[in-house]
């Protein structure tokens, strides 16, 4: 598919395992060695308990839509409207909150609250950028069930 | 209360506009000049008493598609002056005269002049739309990583979940929220330095179209060319100043986590700040005359009348529905100048603190609040927040 308009990412010491894993379509956080807890977007530092034993570990499961927007303005040329763009938080990720776009079905049907999978699709500059599945139109997932795939690029 | 504060002996002593349109064809440059010249003039002072010059935002990477300040040392340089306190400045806001207060205050300077010049309205014709916030450079750096490649390509996209959540947590309806662009367009038609002074009705605002679900067209400020500068004082220079204004109180706390996306809780913005800023005064909400909010979006006026306490939380809708409360002659005044959603995107708080000053002067015109002595103003919100009050001055 014809990659997504947008600015590329300014990849940085920091985000750059964030960036390599979104580009197999894995969605990587911080996770703190001391406390357990997980931070976002990476600091090396534990934003809970300030240790700096951090690693990277891998977001898998359900996401909640917090918030969302359907953005309708072109704001660069080629870029297709409208679309879906979702704040997702994570039940068993708590403190992790991912901006990305909608997918699987219309953006007027994106709502908070709505249940979604990670996945990405291809961005800016041949980068990955989080592209989430709306729950319902995952084929491989109904209702409540198990944990999710590894989204596809 | 608050006798020792510092900005109690700062006063707000000038401010002064450039011409302001959606396109004004003169430089920045000279627009800068402008304004400084005539907020110099107001305040009763001459060139040569300005010994502070400020500017907003700073040089380098924060100059965006419109950001036209110039450059501070050629404007010192124009003014032919000798400067002893210099600041540009983006982070630590809090209200433009923020920093002018603290050098006054603690006699590194006796007059600053802070300004903000803009001209957006001529960026976005030129670029046949309104410029992505950092489009001017190839990538997209710090927290715009964050924004930018995911498509959230303009602070439409950025602040649109704050007004998503709002409505969704406390039933906010686009038809009680048109009030605040529609009400604000009324008080525009008073003044003759509005950008857009024609009537604009509540269908109006229902038929507008779409920028980033739920703000529409006449959610958003407009892109604008215009200057605007402040000129701050020692207060014990009161006597020599044409007409000071008082700085009863000011404050700028950011508690949250300060980016767009991560922010905590999006239906509640500005409440730490508005809680410091009453921390140092006696004044109350009812206290307040006339209230100049900001309002680069719709929301953010919302955000502020509950967190400034002029309503509960969740009952902007309410209070702002039909507009009596927020029109002229209501019980609060709103953005008596149009606001940036009609008067022009004059930014950071510059365009709304130029009406405080005017409104507490009883200098305001034709939309003058009669006998208005408090003007509560405010300044973004999340991840950099300011409100002070001003009120007339006393000696």
């Amino acid at each position: 598919m014809a990659a997504n308009v947008g600015i590329p990412p300014a990849v940085t010491d920091e985000s750059a395992a964030y960036w390599a894993a979104a580009a197999e379509g894995r969605l990587l956080v911080e996770h703190c060695g001391a406390c357990g807890a997980e931070s976002f977007p990476p600091y090396g530092i534990c934003r809970s308990c300030r240790g700096r034993a951090t690693a990277p570990v891998e977001v898998t499961g359900r996401g909640v839509v917090y918030s969302l927007t359907v953005n309708h303005q072109r704001w660069m040329p080629g870029l297709e409207v409208p679309y879906a763009l979702v704040l997702v938080e994570f039940p068993d990720h708590p403190g992790v909150r991912v901006f990305g776009r909608l997918r699987g079905c219309e953006p007027e049907e994106a709502a908070i609250g709505m249940a979604v999978d990670v996945g990405f699709e291809p961005g800016p500059g041949g980068c990955a950028i989080p592209s989430f599945v709306a729950v319902a139109a995952s084929p491989d997932h109904g209702p409540g069930s198990g944990p999710a795939v590894p989204g596809a690029v | 209360m608050g006798a020792d504060l510092f900005e109690r002996r700062a006063v707000i002593s000038g401010v002064g506009q450039s011409a302001i349109g959606r396109q004004v064809d003169r430089s920045g440059f000279q627009l800068t000049l402008d304004a400084v010249l005539a907020a110099i003039a107001d305040a009763g002072l001459t060139v040569d008493d300005i010994d502070g010059l400020a500017m907003f935002p700073g040089g380098g990477k924060a100059n965006l598609p419109g950001y036209a300040n110039g450059n501070l040392y050629e404007v010192q340089d124009a003014l032919r002056i000798t400067t002893r306190w210099r600041q540009g400045v983006v982070e630590g806001m809090c209200m433009p005269f923020h920093g002018p207060a603290m050098a006054v205050a603690t006699g590194q300077a006796r007059h600053a002049v802070i300004w903000r010049t803009v001209k957006e309205g001529s960026a976005a014709r030129n670029a046949g739309g309104r410029p992505a916030y950092g489009s001017t450079n190839p990538m997209a750096e710090g927290p715009l990583a964050w924004l930018l490649p995911v498509g959230a390509l303009s602070p439409v996209c950025q602040v649109a979940p704050y007004a998503a959540r709002y409505m969704h947590e406390y039933g906010a309806t686009r038809e009680q929220l048109a009030w605040i662009p529609v009400t604000q367009r009324a008080h525009a038609a008073l003044n003759p330095d509005a950008v857009y002074r024609t009537p604009l009705s509540v269908d109006d605002y229902l038929s507008a179209r779409m920028i980033s679900t739920p703000i529409c067209l006449y959610d958003c400020d407009v892109p604008a060319d215009g200057a605007t500068a402040i000129v701050v004082s020692a207060a014990e220079t009161a006597p020599d100043l044409r007409a000071p204004v008082a700085i009863e109180a000011m404050a700028g706390v950011v508690d949250g986590r300060p980016s767009w996306e991560q922010w905590e809780d999006m239906g509640r913005v500005g409440y730490a700040t508005a809680a410091a800023l009453w921390e140092r005064t006696d004044l109350r909400p009812a206290d307040v005359d006339v209230a100049q909010l900001y309002d680069g979006f719709t929301i953010e006026c919302v955000w502020w009348l509950e967190a400034m306490g002029f309503c509960k939380p969740g009952e902007a809708g309410a209070f702002v529905e039909g507009g009596s409360r927020i029109a002229l002659g209501g019980e609060l005044p709103l953005n008596t100048w149009g606001g940036q959603l009609s008067g022009g995107r004059l930014h950071a708080a510059f365009g709304h603190v130029a009406e405080a000053v005017r409104q507490v002067r009883g200098e305001a015109g034709a939309r003058q609040v009669p006998g208005a002595r408090v003007a509560a103003v405010t300044n973004v919100g999340g991840y950099e927040a300011g409100a002070a009050l001003l009120t007339t001055w006393s000696g």
